[in-house]
């Protein structure tokens, strides 16, 4: 099984990416996004990591979303391959239509903006760790495949726009009613409070990762490959960051993913 | 009274370059887009009782441009804009918090009590050769210059 990491001038995550899914069980390269596209075919998933593609000009996403590796992406994904983005890559995936994946660009990842009781207390970056609860039942989607419905998962979240927000005022009912929320931001106890810290952007009903209709494609802000290493973890038993092999709850995804080409391949 | 702040980089501008880079050769408009320029434009909406706009202006752009590596061109109430280009002004249907910054920071830290408000958009300056420019324009900010969840654009005229 083989994936690729699509690294767009600008992307910052690439290398940490393709450990952390060769932690997984999963071999894989970079992909530079100037390659002939259509050597994308000869991978069986796809990552889009984390970063500033094309120094966010214009939009986070916007421009690398126009570049002839994701039309072929696309079709890639049309084909039931799965492609996971990270942050960056959630925001290109956004861009080019292919999430939610409803009927063009159906949303946009906004400047966050951090509200605690009614007041904006924040807005911009923020970087911090965080708890997700996935709200997806197993196997609805590749990047969370093995993940039970309402398991919590800590992760570090590293954004400026992350905020999910739309003018369709019936696609969030749509995306609950067809499960494409895959993660929410939520406190230690998996409750999804819409406040800031919980709620670390503003996004809405707390919305950290979605996926397409189809389950396949899985976009999310926060960074799994930042903690699918024990060591990667702020507060850890000593003796496990000896251990430099022992799994971080990220890794997860990574494995999902694996699992997901398995039964589908 | 509104006074408006145009300003643009006197040093190449590389967020220009990628997106006329990315309409010509990623989108198909190598043959009708002939330019592309940027700008920044600030509306500052201010007392109707400033005895002096023009010196409120100059005074605004020292806290607003970088004379370094931008020129500034204040005007009162009116925007006007040079032939041969149309002018797409893009901003932000949801809140702007750096507007919003902008603006306490303005007020509070510097003494600018006479602004009320500040507008903050990009006014890209598309150069098409075509006999509809002003159509042109609106496919080309639709297809690539806004997000509609987000932004708006308006042509001026």
């Amino acid at each position: 099984m083989k994936v690729a990491v699509i690294q767009f001038p600008g992307s910052n995550c690439e290398h940490e990416t393709l450990v952390a899914a060769r932690s997984a069980g999963l071999n894989g390269e970079i992909f530079r996004w100037n390659r002939p596209a259509e050597e994308l075919c000869d991978f069986d998933g796809y990552m889009i990591p984390g970063g500033f593609s094309y120094q966010d000009r214009l939009r986070a996403g916007a421009i690398a979303s126009k570049e002839p590796v994701m039309e072929t992406l696309k079709e890639e994904a049309d084909e039931g391959k799965p492609v996971l983005g990270i942050c960056n890559g959630f925001q290109i995936l956004v861009e080019s239509g292919m999430l939610p994946g409803l009927d063009g660009v159906d949303a946009a990842l906004a400047q966050n903006v951090m509200v605690t009781k009614g007041e904006i207390v924040r807005r911009g970056f923020y970087c911090a760790w965080i708890s997700l609860r996935h709200d997806a039942v197993a196997g609805r989607c590749s990047g969370s495949y093995l993940i039970d419905k309402g398991s919590l998962i800590d992760m570090p979240m590293a954004h400026a726009e992350g905020n999910l927000v739309t003018a369709d005022e019936n696609l969030i009912e749509k995306l609950n009613e067809e499960n494409q929320i895959v993660f929410r931001y939520c406190d230690t106890g998996g409750e999804t409070k819409n406040e800031f810290p919980v709620n670390v952007n503003g996004s809405v009903e707390n919305i950290a990762g979605i996926c397409n209709p189809e389950g396949n494609v899985l976009g999310m802000m926060p960074h799994p490959e930042r903690s699918s290493f024990a060591w990667q973890l702020p507060f850890v038993d000593p003796a496990a960051r000896r251990q430099i092999d022992t799994p971080g709850p990220g890794r997860l995804i990574f494995e999902s993913m694996k699992r997901y080409i398995e039964v589908s391949g | 009274m509104k006074i408006n702040l145009r300003i643009w980089l006197k040093i190449p501008d590389a967020e220009a370059a990628t997106v006329k880079n990315t309409l010509v050769r990623r989108m198909g408009y190598g043959k009708v887009l002939t330019g592309l320029e940027r700008e920044r434009l600030f509306a500052l909406e201010v007392d109707d009782a400033v005895e002096d706009p023009p010196d409120l202006a100059r005074m605004l752009a020292r806290e607003l441009v970088n004379e370094n590596k931008e020129s500034y061109l204040a005007s009162a109430e009116k925007l006007d804009f040079e032939r041969g280009s149309v002018p797409v002004k893009v901003g932000l249907h949801i809140e702007d918090g750096e507007a919003e910054t902008i603006l306490d920071r303005l007020r509070n830290r510097l003494g600018f009590s006479m602004v009320k408000k500040v507008e903050r958009s990009v006014i890209w300056k598309l150069k098409l050769d075509s006999d509809d420019p002003e159509k042109l324009a609106r496919e080309i900010a639709e297809v690539l210059l806004i997000n509609p969840h987000k932004d708006f654009y308006e042509i001026l005229r």
